[in-house]
Protein backbone atom coordinates (compact mmCIF):
# COMPACT_ATOMS: atom_id res chain seq x y z
CA UNK A 1 0.00 0.00 0.00
CA UNK A 2 1.43 3.58 -0.92
CA UNK A 3 0.37 6.65 -0.11
CA UNK A 4 0.82 10.03 -2.02
CA UNK A 5 -0.22 12.94 -2.87
CA UNK A 6 -3.07 13.36 -4.86
CA UNK A 7 -2.51 17.41 -5.21
CA UNK A 8 0.26 17.59 -7.78
CA UNK A 9 0.02 21.75 -8.76
CA UNK A 10 -1.85 24.17 -6.86
CA UNK A 11 -4.17 24.83 -9.48
CA UNK A 12 -5.84 21.16 -9.92
CA UNK A 13 -7.63 22.30 -7.41
CA UNK A 14 -10.29 24.52 -8.52
CA UNK A 15 -13.46 24.72 -6.18
CA UNK A 16 -14.97 27.90 -6.93
CA UNK A 17 -13.36 29.04 -10.49
CA UNK A 18 -10.07 29.97 -8.64
CA UNK A 19 -6.84 29.54 -7.73
CA UNK A 20 -6.54 27.77 -4.29
CA UNK A 21 -4.44 30.31 -2.43
CA UNK A 22 -2.76 27.83 -0.13
CA UNK A 23 -2.44 23.60 -1.68
CA UNK A 24 -4.95 21.88 -0.03
CA UNK A 25 -3.51 18.67 2.31
CA UNK A 26 -5.08 16.16 1.19
CA UNK A 27 -4.11 12.52 1.34
CA UNK A 28 -5.23 9.35 -0.20
CA UNK A 29 -5.03 5.84 -0.17
CA UNK A 30 -4.65 3.40 -3.33
CA UNK A 31 -3.23 -0.31 -3.67
CA UNK A 32 -1.54 0.84 -6.52
CA UNK A 33 -0.11 4.20 -7.78
CA UNK A 34 -1.77 5.13 -10.85
CA UNK A 35 0.32 4.74 -14.20
CA UNK A 36 -0.64 8.48 -15.55
CA UNK A 37 -0.51 11.04 -12.88
CA UNK A 38 -0.82 13.71 -14.98
CA UNK A 39 -3.76 12.83 -16.17
CA UNK A 40 -5.75 12.26 -12.60
CA UNK A 41 -8.96 14.31 -11.50
CA UNK A 42 -9.83 14.75 -8.24
CA UNK A 43 -13.10 16.31 -7.28
CA UNK A 44 -14.21 17.34 -3.88
CA UNK A 45 -17.83 17.60 -2.82
CA UNK A 46 -18.42 20.09 -0.04
CA UNK A 47 -21.19 18.72 2.23
CA UNK A 48 -24.38 20.35 1.92
CA UNK A 49 -27.68 19.78 3.20
CA UNK A 50 -30.27 18.40 0.69
CA UNK A 51 -33.42 18.04 2.08
CA UNK A 52 -34.02 15.19 -0.07
CA UNK A 53 -31.35 13.13 0.65
CA UNK A 54 -32.84 10.89 3.20
CA UNK A 55 -29.42 10.80 5.47
CA UNK A 56 -29.43 14.57 6.01
CA UNK A 57 -33.05 15.19 6.54
CA UNK A 58 -35.13 11.88 7.71
CA UNK A 59 -38.50 11.88 6.98
CA UNK A 60 -41.17 12.52 9.26
CA UNK A 61 -43.28 9.54 10.50
CA UNK A 62 -46.88 10.05 10.23
CA UNK A 63 -48.76 7.49 12.24
CA UNK A 64 -51.19 5.58 9.91
CA UNK A 65 -49.60 6.58 6.75
CA UNK A 66 -47.02 5.09 5.01
CA UNK A 67 -44.22 7.21 3.77
CA UNK A 68 -44.84 8.78 1.18
CA UNK A 69 -43.24 8.80 -2.31
CA UNK A 70 -45.25 11.10 -5.30
CA UNK A 71 -44.67 12.40 -8.26
CA UNK A 72 -44.93 16.30 -8.30
CA UNK A 73 -46.24 17.09 -11.93
CA UNK A 74 -45.56 21.63 -12.32
CA UNK A 75 -47.28 23.00 -15.11
CA UNK A 76 -44.64 23.49 -17.10
CA UNK A 77 -43.76 19.90 -17.43
CA UNK A 78 -41.19 19.69 -14.77
CA UNK A 79 -41.57 16.61 -12.90
CA UNK A 80 -40.09 16.15 -9.22
CA UNK A 81 -40.45 13.53 -6.85
CA UNK A 82 -41.52 14.15 -3.31
CA UNK A 83 -40.06 11.64 -1.09
CA UNK A 84 -38.06 12.73 2.19
CA UNK A 85 -38.06 16.33 2.57
CA UNK A 86 -40.69 17.98 5.43
CA UNK A 87 -42.73 20.03 3.15
CA UNK A 88 -43.56 20.11 -0.19
CA UNK A 89 -41.79 23.13 -0.44
CA UNK A 90 -38.55 22.04 0.67
CA UNK A 91 -38.72 18.95 -1.98
CA UNK A 92 -39.67 21.07 -4.58
CA UNK A 93 -36.62 23.44 -3.70
CA UNK A 94 -34.20 20.62 -3.50
CA UNK A 95 -35.03 19.68 -7.13
CA UNK A 96 -34.04 22.82 -8.47
CA UNK A 97 -37.64 24.33 -8.37
CA UNK A 98 -37.71 27.39 -6.99
CA UNK A 99 -40.80 28.44 -5.60
CA UNK A 100 -42.24 31.51 -3.83
CA UNK A 101 -42.09 31.69 -0.06
CA UNK A 102 -41.92 34.36 3.00
CA UNK A 103 -42.75 32.94 5.98
CA UNK A 104 -42.84 29.40 6.09
CA UNK A 105 -45.00 28.72 8.60
CA UNK A 106 -48.18 28.97 7.07
CA UNK A 107 -49.53 32.63 8.32
CA UNK A 108 -48.25 34.62 4.75
CA UNK A 109 -49.58 32.80 2.20
CA UNK A 110 -46.36 33.44 0.36
CA UNK A 111 -46.07 29.89 -0.93
CA UNK A 112 -49.51 29.78 -2.06
CA UNK A 113 -49.81 27.54 -5.57
CA UNK A 114 -52.48 26.16 -7.71
CA UNK A 115 -53.30 22.67 -6.67
CA UNK A 116 -54.52 20.90 -10.05
CA UNK A 117 -54.59 17.34 -9.32
CA UNK A 118 -54.39 15.36 -6.42
CA UNK A 119 -54.78 15.68 -2.23
CA UNK A 120 -52.32 17.09 0.42
CA UNK A 121 -52.13 16.48 4.10
CA UNK A 122 -51.46 19.57 6.31
CA UNK A 123 -49.33 18.89 9.13
CA UNK A 124 -50.18 22.33 10.75
CA UNK A 125 -53.43 23.99 9.81
CA UNK A 126 -52.48 26.78 7.81
CA UNK A 127 -53.01 30.50 8.79
CA UNK A 128 -53.22 32.71 5.71
CA UNK A 129 -56.38 32.36 3.58
CA UNK A 130 -56.33 29.14 0.87
CA UNK A 131 -59.15 28.67 -1.86
CA UNK A 132 -60.72 25.76 -2.87
CA UNK A 133 -58.39 24.91 -5.62
CA UNK A 134 -55.14 26.06 -3.60
CA UNK A 135 -52.28 24.60 -1.55
CA UNK A 136 -49.30 26.32 0.83
CA UNK A 137 -46.10 24.29 0.06
CA UNK A 138 -44.92 25.60 3.00
CA UNK A 139 -46.78 23.29 5.69
CA UNK A 140 -48.01 20.51 3.27
CA UNK A 141 -47.02 17.11 1.98
CA UNK A 142 -48.79 15.12 -0.96
CA UNK A 143 -50.80 12.19 -0.14
CA UNK A 144 -51.15 11.15 -3.68
CA UNK A 145 -49.40 12.05 -7.08
CA UNK A 146 -49.81 16.16 -7.91
CA UNK A 147 -50.26 18.39 -10.62
CA UNK A 148 -49.72 21.91 -9.76
CA UNK A 149 -49.00 25.38 -10.73
CA UNK A 150 -46.60 27.48 -9.31
CA UNK B 1 -80.21 46.23 15.68
CA UNK B 2 -80.17 49.82 16.88
CA UNK B 3 -77.23 51.89 15.48
CA UNK B 4 -76.58 53.48 18.40
CA UNK B 5 -73.40 51.88 20.11
CA UNK B 6 -72.98 50.29 23.73
CA UNK B 7 -69.57 49.20 25.79
CA UNK B 8 -71.74 46.50 26.79
CA UNK B 9 -74.65 45.27 24.85
CA UNK B 10 -77.22 44.11 27.57
CA UNK B 11 -79.19 42.35 24.79
CA UNK B 12 -79.26 38.70 24.99
CA UNK B 13 -78.52 37.80 21.12
CA UNK B 14 -76.89 34.39 19.29
CA UNK B 15 -73.10 35.18 19.07
CA UNK B 16 -72.37 32.79 16.32
CA UNK B 17 -75.43 35.01 14.25
CA UNK B 18 -74.04 37.95 14.35
CA UNK B 19 -71.99 39.21 11.22
CA UNK B 20 -68.72 40.17 11.68
CA UNK B 21 -69.54 43.69 11.44
CA UNK B 22 -72.45 45.99 12.03
CA UNK B 23 -74.40 42.83 13.84
CA UNK B 24 -74.91 43.68 17.19
CA UNK B 25 -72.34 45.46 19.68
CA UNK B 26 -69.93 43.03 21.02
CA UNK B 27 -70.55 42.62 25.16
CA UNK B 28 -69.16 39.77 26.78
CA UNK B 29 -65.81 39.03 25.60
CA UNK B 30 -65.54 35.53 25.81
CA UNK B 31 -63.62 33.56 23.65
CA UNK B 32 -65.04 29.79 24.39
CA UNK B 33 -67.67 29.73 20.82
CA UNK B 34 -66.40 31.75 17.81
CA UNK B 35 -67.64 32.22 14.45
CA UNK B 36 -64.16 32.24 12.91
CA UNK B 37 -61.57 30.94 14.92
CA UNK B 38 -59.13 32.03 12.47
CA UNK B 39 -59.13 35.51 14.37
CA UNK B 40 -58.40 34.06 17.61
CA UNK B 41 -55.45 32.22 15.92
CA UNK B 42 -54.61 35.17 14.57
CA UNK B 43 -54.34 36.95 18.11
CA UNK B 44 -51.94 33.72 19.46
CA UNK B 45 -50.21 34.21 16.89
CA UNK B 46 -49.72 37.94 16.88
CA UNK B 47 -48.94 37.34 20.92
CA UNK B 48 -46.14 34.48 20.09
CA UNK B 49 -44.23 37.55 18.30
CA UNK B 50 -43.84 39.68 20.90
CA UNK B 51 -40.80 41.71 21.00
CA UNK B 52 -39.22 44.86 21.87
CA UNK B 53 -37.14 47.76 20.12
CA UNK B 54 -34.61 47.60 22.50
CA UNK B 55 -33.66 44.25 22.63
CA UNK B 56 -32.25 44.80 19.13
CA UNK B 57 -28.63 47.15 19.47
CA UNK B 58 -27.86 49.31 17.19
CA UNK B 59 -24.51 50.82 18.15
CA UNK B 60 -23.35 49.88 14.61
CA UNK B 61 -26.01 51.42 13.17
CA UNK B 62 -24.96 55.09 14.01
CA UNK B 63 -21.32 54.42 12.74
CA UNK B 64 -22.97 52.90 9.41
CA UNK B 65 -24.89 55.85 9.07
CA UNK B 66 -22.58 58.52 9.40
CA UNK B 67 -20.06 56.53 6.55
CA UNK B 68 -23.45 56.21 3.91
CA UNK B 69 -23.01 58.46 1.12
CA UNK B 70 -25.99 61.48 1.06
CA UNK B 71 -28.05 59.95 -1.09
CA UNK B 72 -28.53 57.16 0.77
CA UNK B 73 -29.15 58.46 4.03
CA UNK B 74 -31.62 60.23 1.89
CA UNK B 75 -32.95 56.82 0.99
CA UNK B 76 -33.03 55.49 4.41
CA UNK B 77 -34.43 58.51 6.35
CA UNK B 78 -37.26 59.04 3.81
CA UNK B 79 -38.17 55.12 4.16
CA UNK B 80 -38.44 55.75 7.93
CA UNK B 81 -39.85 58.69 7.71
CA UNK B 82 -42.53 57.15 5.40
CA UNK B 83 -42.91 53.95 7.69
CA UNK B 84 -43.50 55.93 10.33
CA UNK B 85 -46.20 57.37 8.68
CA UNK B 86 -48.03 54.02 8.27
CA UNK B 87 -47.78 53.10 11.74
CA UNK B 88 -48.84 56.33 13.00
CA UNK B 89 -51.91 55.47 11.23
CA UNK B 90 -52.44 51.80 11.49
CA UNK B 91 -51.54 51.82 15.68
CA UNK B 92 -54.91 53.90 16.04
CA UNK B 93 -57.04 53.66 12.77
CA UNK B 94 -57.87 49.76 13.11
CA UNK B 95 -59.46 50.91 16.85
CA UNK B 96 -61.11 53.81 15.79
CA UNK B 97 -62.14 53.16 12.44
CA UNK B 98 -63.31 49.17 12.91
CA UNK B 99 -64.09 48.70 16.90
CA UNK B 100 -67.64 50.54 17.17
CA UNK B 101 -68.58 48.80 13.84
CA UNK B 102 -67.61 45.28 15.07
CA UNK B 103 -69.86 42.41 16.31
CA UNK B 104 -67.51 39.43 17.04
CA UNK B 105 -65.42 38.62 20.04
CA UNK B 106 -62.21 37.35 18.50
CA UNK B 107 -62.68 40.03 15.82
CA UNK B 108 -62.85 43.02 18.38
CA UNK B 109 -59.75 41.23 20.20
CA UNK B 110 -57.66 40.70 17.24
CA UNK B 111 -58.65 44.25 15.52
CA UNK B 112 -57.28 45.82 19.36
CA UNK B 113 -53.95 43.13 18.99
CA UNK B 114 -52.91 44.06 15.46
CA UNK B 115 -53.13 47.93 16.44
CA UNK B 116 -50.82 47.19 19.40
CA UNK B 117 -48.15 45.54 17.32
CA UNK B 118 -48.44 48.59 15.38
CA UNK B 119 -47.43 50.91 18.29
CA UNK B 120 -44.39 48.67 19.07
CA UNK B 121 -43.42 49.36 15.00
CA UNK B 122 -43.80 53.08 15.63
CA UNK B 123 -41.89 52.84 18.91
CA UNK B 124 -39.12 51.32 16.83
CA UNK B 125 -38.68 54.34 14.61
CA UNK B 126 -38.22 56.42 17.48
CA UNK B 127 -35.45 53.84 19.00
CA UNK B 128 -33.80 53.72 15.27
CA UNK B 129 -34.06 57.31 14.93
CA UNK B 130 -32.28 58.01 18.79
CA UNK B 131 -29.49 55.90 17.77
CA UNK B 132 -28.83 56.77 14.24
CA UNK B 133 -29.33 60.19 14.12
CA UNK B 134 -27.72 63.36 16.37
CA UNK B 135 -31.48 65.12 16.00
CA UNK B 136 -34.51 62.74 15.72
CA UNK B 137 -36.93 65.76 16.33
CA UNK B 138 -36.19 67.62 13.04
CA UNK B 139 -36.69 64.05 11.30
CA UNK B 140 -39.92 63.53 12.76
CA UNK B 141 -41.14 67.27 12.16
CA UNK B 142 -40.16 66.61 8.23
CA UNK B 143 -43.17 64.06 8.61
CA UNK B 144 -45.92 66.55 8.15
CA UNK B 145 -43.87 69.55 6.43
CA UNK B 146 -42.68 66.89 3.53
CA UNK B 147 -44.76 67.49 0.60
CA UNK B 148 -43.72 63.76 -0.60
CA UNK B 149 -44.96 62.26 2.69
CA UNK B 150 -48.12 64.38 3.27
CA UNK B 151 -49.11 63.58 -0.54
CA UNK B 152 -48.23 59.53 0.45
CA UNK B 153 -50.55 60.25 3.90
CA UNK B 154 -53.55 61.39 2.21
CA UNK B 155 -54.41 58.28 0.13
CA UNK B 156 -53.14 55.93 3.05
CA UNK B 157 -55.79 57.66 5.08
CA UNK B 158 -58.92 59.03 3.16
CA UNK B 159 -61.00 55.67 3.10
CA UNK B 160 -60.70 55.29 6.97
CA UNK B 161 -61.58 59.12 7.49
CA UNK B 162 -64.30 58.49 5.22
CA UNK B 163 -65.59 55.51 6.88
CA UNK B 164 -65.26 57.23 10.11
CA UNK B 165 -67.03 60.11 9.44
CA UNK B 166 -69.84 57.96 8.33
CA UNK B 167 -70.11 55.97 10.90
CA UNK B 168 -70.28 58.87 13.56
CA UNK B 169 -72.80 60.27 11.77
CA UNK B 170 -74.80 56.62 11.77
CA UNK B 171 -73.95 55.91 15.44
CA UNK B 172 -75.73 59.43 16.21
CA UNK B 173 -78.46 59.38 13.86
CA UNK B 174 -79.40 57.06 12.20
CA UNK B 175 -80.06 56.20 8.70
CA UNK B 176 -81.47 58.64 6.74
CA UNK B 177 -81.22 62.12 5.14
CA UNK B 178 -79.82 64.45 7.96
CA UNK B 179 -78.40 68.05 7.32
CA UNK B 180 -75.40 68.84 9.44
CA UNK B 181 -74.03 72.25 9.58
CA UNK B 182 -76.57 73.10 6.76
CA UNK B 183 -75.44 70.88 4.75
CA UNK B 184 -77.15 67.26 3.73
CA UNK B 185 -75.62 63.91 4.60
CA UNK B 186 -77.06 60.85 3.22
CA UNK B 187 -76.39 57.69 5.67
CA UNK B 188 -77.56 54.23 4.77
CA UNK B 189 -76.35 50.92 6.21
CA UNK B 190 -75.60 50.26 2.45
CA UNK B 191 -73.25 52.64 1.69
CA UNK B 192 -71.37 52.15 5.21
CA UNK B 193 -70.99 48.59 4.49
CA UNK B 194 -69.58 49.63 0.86
CA UNK B 195 -67.39 51.98 2.47
CA UNK B 196 -66.61 49.43 4.95
CA UNK B 197 -65.15 47.08 2.26
CA UNK B 198 -62.99 49.46 0.64
CA UNK B 199 -61.33 50.68 3.68
CA UNK B 200 -60.20 46.96 4.47
CA UNK B 201 -58.70 46.93 0.90
CA UNK B 202 -57.09 50.07 1.54
CA UNK B 203 -55.38 48.71 4.59
CA UNK B 204 -55.00 45.18 2.89
CA UNK B 205 -52.95 47.61 0.12
CA UNK B 206 -51.12 49.18 3.08
CA UNK B 207 -50.29 46.20 5.10
CA UNK B 208 -49.24 44.10 1.43
CA UNK B 209 -47.77 46.59 -1.03
CA UNK B 210 -47.26 50.12 1.14
CA UNK B 211 -44.78 49.15 3.48
CA UNK B 212 -42.70 46.80 1.27
CA UNK B 213 -40.53 49.24 -0.77
CA UNK B 214 -39.16 50.40 2.76
CA UNK B 215 -38.68 46.61 3.42
CA UNK B 216 -36.57 45.96 0.27
CA UNK B 217 -34.48 48.93 1.09
CA UNK B 218 -33.65 48.05 4.38
CA UNK B 219 -33.05 44.61 3.16
CA UNK B 220 -30.55 45.55 0.06
CA UNK B 221 -28.96 47.95 2.97
CA UNK B 222 -28.31 44.64 5.28
CA UNK B 223 -27.52 42.58 2.31
CA UNK B 224 -24.03 44.61 2.09
CA UNK B 225 -23.62 44.41 6.02
CA UNK B 226 -25.16 48.28 6.72
CA UNK B 227 -27.39 49.37 8.98
CA UNK B 228 -27.75 45.55 10.09
CA UNK B 229 -29.82 46.57 13.68
CA UNK B 230 -32.36 48.45 11.64
CA UNK B 231 -32.67 45.30 8.88
CA UNK B 232 -33.34 43.40 12.12
CA UNK B 233 -36.32 45.22 13.63
CA UNK B 234 -37.36 45.62 9.99
CA UNK B 235 -37.17 41.66 9.93
CA UNK B 236 -39.52 41.65 12.97
CA UNK B 237 -42.06 44.30 11.73
CA UNK B 238 -41.98 42.28 8.15
CA UNK B 239 -43.02 39.39 10.32
CA UNK B 240 -45.76 41.24 12.65
CA UNK B 241 -47.27 42.96 8.50
CA UNK B 242 -47.17 39.92 7.18
CA UNK B 243 -49.77 38.32 9.52
CA UNK B 244 -52.04 41.50 9.64
CA UNK B 245 -52.03 40.95 5.74
CA UNK B 246 -53.13 37.86 6.43
CA UNK B 247 -55.98 38.98 8.38
CA UNK B 248 -56.97 41.24 6.17
CA UNK B 249 -57.65 38.55 3.43
CA UNK B 250 -59.37 36.62 5.77
CA UNK B 251 -62.03 39.38 6.51
CA UNK B 252 -61.84 40.43 2.58
CA UNK B 253 -62.71 36.81 1.86
CA UNK B 254 -65.59 35.88 3.71
CA UNK B 255 -67.13 39.41 2.98
CA UNK B 256 -66.80 38.60 -0.77
CA UNK B 257 -68.01 34.97 -0.17
CA UNK B 258 -71.63 36.79 1.85
CA UNK B 259 -70.81 34.24 4.40
CA UNK B 260 -72.14 36.01 7.46
CA UNK B 261 -73.76 38.88 5.45
CA UNK B 262 -75.08 37.81 1.93
CA UNK B 263 -75.48 41.81 1.30
CA UNK B 264 -71.37 42.63 1.88
CA UNK B 265 -71.32 39.74 -0.38
CA UNK B 266 -73.20 41.35 -3.25
CA UNK B 267 -71.13 44.95 -2.10
CA UNK B 268 -67.79 43.26 -2.55
CA UNK B 269 -68.80 42.06 -6.31
CA UNK B 270 -69.79 45.59 -6.98
CA UNK B 271 -67.08 47.58 -5.52
CA UNK B 272 -64.23 44.75 -8.03
CA UNK B 273 -63.90 47.79 -10.05
CA UNK B 274 -63.23 50.13 -7.42
CA UNK B 275 -61.02 47.45 -5.61
CA UNK B 276 -58.75 46.88 -8.64
CA UNK B 277 -58.30 50.56 -8.83
CA UNK B 278 -57.10 50.94 -5.14
CA UNK B 279 -54.44 48.58 -5.85
CA UNK B 280 -53.36 49.69 -9.25
CA UNK B 281 -52.96 53.30 -7.53
CA UNK B 282 -50.85 52.23 -5.05
CA UNK B 283 -48.60 50.24 -6.94
CA UNK B 284 -47.84 53.48 -8.72
CA UNK B 285 -47.90 55.74 -6.01
CA UNK B 286 -45.11 53.65 -4.72
CA UNK B 287 -43.45 53.40 -7.95
CA UNK B 288 -43.29 57.09 -7.86
CA UNK B 289 -42.04 57.47 -4.47
CA UNK B 290 -39.55 54.71 -5.47
CA UNK B 291 -38.55 57.27 -8.07
CA UNK B 292 -38.04 60.34 -4.98
CA UNK B 293 -36.14 57.93 -3.12
CA UNK B 294 -33.39 57.61 -6.03
CA UNK B 295 -34.10 60.97 -7.18
CA UNK B 296 -30.22 61.58 -6.23
CA UNK B 297 -28.48 57.94 -6.80
CA UNK B 298 -29.50 54.21 -6.53
CA UNK B 299 -28.17 52.27 -3.42
CA UNK B 300 -25.94 49.10 -4.40
CA UNK B 301 -28.26 46.14 -5.11
CA UNK B 302 -31.35 48.34 -5.88
CA UNK B 303 -32.38 50.72 -8.43
CA UNK B 304 -35.41 52.87 -9.13
CA UNK B 305 -36.51 50.11 -12.05
CA UNK B 306 -35.86 46.88 -10.07
CA UNK B 307 -37.79 48.37 -7.22
CA UNK B 308 -40.61 49.10 -9.74
CA UNK B 309 -41.00 46.10 -10.85
CA UNK B 310 -41.02 44.25 -7.18
CA UNK B 311 -43.90 46.75 -6.72
CA UNK B 312 -45.74 45.16 -9.58
CA UNK B 313 -44.90 41.71 -8.55
CA UNK B 314 -46.00 41.96 -5.07
CA UNK B 315 -49.28 43.65 -6.10
CA UNK B 316 -49.75 40.89 -8.00
CA UNK B 317 -49.44 38.59 -5.07
CA UNK B 318 -51.47 40.62 -3.28
CA UNK B 319 -54.56 40.94 -5.44
CA UNK B 320 -54.95 37.33 -6.75
CA UNK B 321 -54.83 36.09 -2.70
CA UNK B 322 -57.88 38.18 -2.64
CA UNK B 323 -59.52 36.09 -5.48
CA UNK B 324 -58.84 39.03 -8.64
CA UNK B 325 -56.72 38.66 -11.51
CA UNK B 326 -52.84 39.94 -11.67
CA UNK B 327 -52.56 43.63 -12.67
CA UNK B 328 -49.30 43.26 -14.42
CA UNK B 329 -47.59 40.82 -16.66
CA UNK B 330 -44.49 40.29 -13.96
CA UNK B 331 -44.35 36.68 -12.98
CA UNK B 332 -41.38 35.96 -11.18
CA UNK B 333 -39.96 37.74 -8.07
CA UNK B 334 -37.00 40.58 -9.23
CA UNK B 335 -35.42 40.44 -5.62
CA UNK B 336 -35.87 36.87 -4.78
CA UNK B 337 -32.99 37.03 -1.96
CA UNK B 338 -35.73 39.50 -0.51
CA UNK B 339 -37.57 35.74 0.96
CA UNK B 340 -34.88 34.78 3.12
CA UNK B 341 -34.87 38.48 4.95
CA UNK B 342 -38.87 37.94 5.39
CA UNK B 343 -38.16 34.34 6.38
CA UNK B 344 -39.61 34.37 9.96
CA UNK B 345 -37.37 31.08 10.53
CA UNK B 346 -34.27 32.84 10.83
CA UNK B 347 -35.11 35.38 13.16
CA UNK B 348 -32.72 35.41 15.83
CA UNK B 349 -34.37 33.20 18.27
CA UNK B 350 -33.86 32.51 21.93
CA UNK B 351 -36.66 30.11 22.54
CA UNK B 352 -37.20 32.35 26.05
CA UNK B 353 -37.60 35.04 24.31
CA UNK B 354 -40.83 33.80 22.71
CA UNK B 355 -40.25 34.07 19.24
CA UNK B 356 -40.59 30.40 18.78
CA UNK B 357 -44.39 30.07 18.16
CA UNK B 358 -43.90 26.49 19.26
CA UNK B 359 -42.25 27.55 22.63
CA UNK B 360 -45.17 28.69 24.96
CA UNK B 361 -44.41 29.50 28.35
CA UNK B 362 -46.01 27.84 31.24
CA UNK B 363 -46.47 24.83 28.92
CA UNK B 364 -45.48 21.87 31.09
CA UNK B 365 -46.06 18.67 31.29
CA UNK B 366 -48.44 17.77 34.60
CA UNK B 367 -48.79 14.09 33.70
CA UNK B 368 -47.46 12.12 35.96
CA UNK B 369 -47.55 8.27 37.01
CA UNK B 370 -46.12 6.41 39.76
CA UNK B 371 -43.64 4.97 37.95
CA UNK B 372 -41.84 7.83 37.00
CA UNK B 373 -40.89 8.29 41.04
CA UNK B 374 -39.60 4.53 41.22
CA UNK B 375 -36.05 5.87 41.40
CA UNK B 376 -36.52 8.18 43.68
CA UNK B 377 -35.61 7.55 47.69
CA UNK B 378 -35.72 9.36 50.51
Amino acid sequence: MSAFRLSKTEDEFALTGEEQAQPLELEAYTPEEPENMDSFQVELFLPETNPEQPAASPQIEFEGMPVPRYQVSLDDGRNVYFQHAHTLLESLEAQGVEPQYQCREGYCGSCRVQLIDGEVYYYEEPMAWVNNNEILTCCCIPKSDLKIKL
Amino acid sequence: MSHTYTTFNRRQFDTLAQPMFFGEPVNVARYDIQKHKIFESLIEKQLSFFWRPEEVDLTNDRKDFQDLPEHEKHIFLSNLKYQTLLDSVQGRSPNVAFLPVVSLPELETWIETWAFSETIHSRSYTHIMRNVVPNPGEIFDDIVQNEYITRRAVSVTEYYDSFISLTNYYQQLGEGTHTINGEKVEVSLRELKRLLYLTMVSVNVLEGIRFYVSFACSFAFAERAKMEGNAKIIKLIARDEALHLTSTQHILQIMAKGKDDPEMGIIAEQCKEDTIKIFADAAQQEKEWAQYLFKDGSMIGLNQEILSQYVEYITNQRITAIGFEPLFAVKSNPLPWINSWLNSDNVQVAPQETEITSYLVGAIDSEINTDDLGDFTL
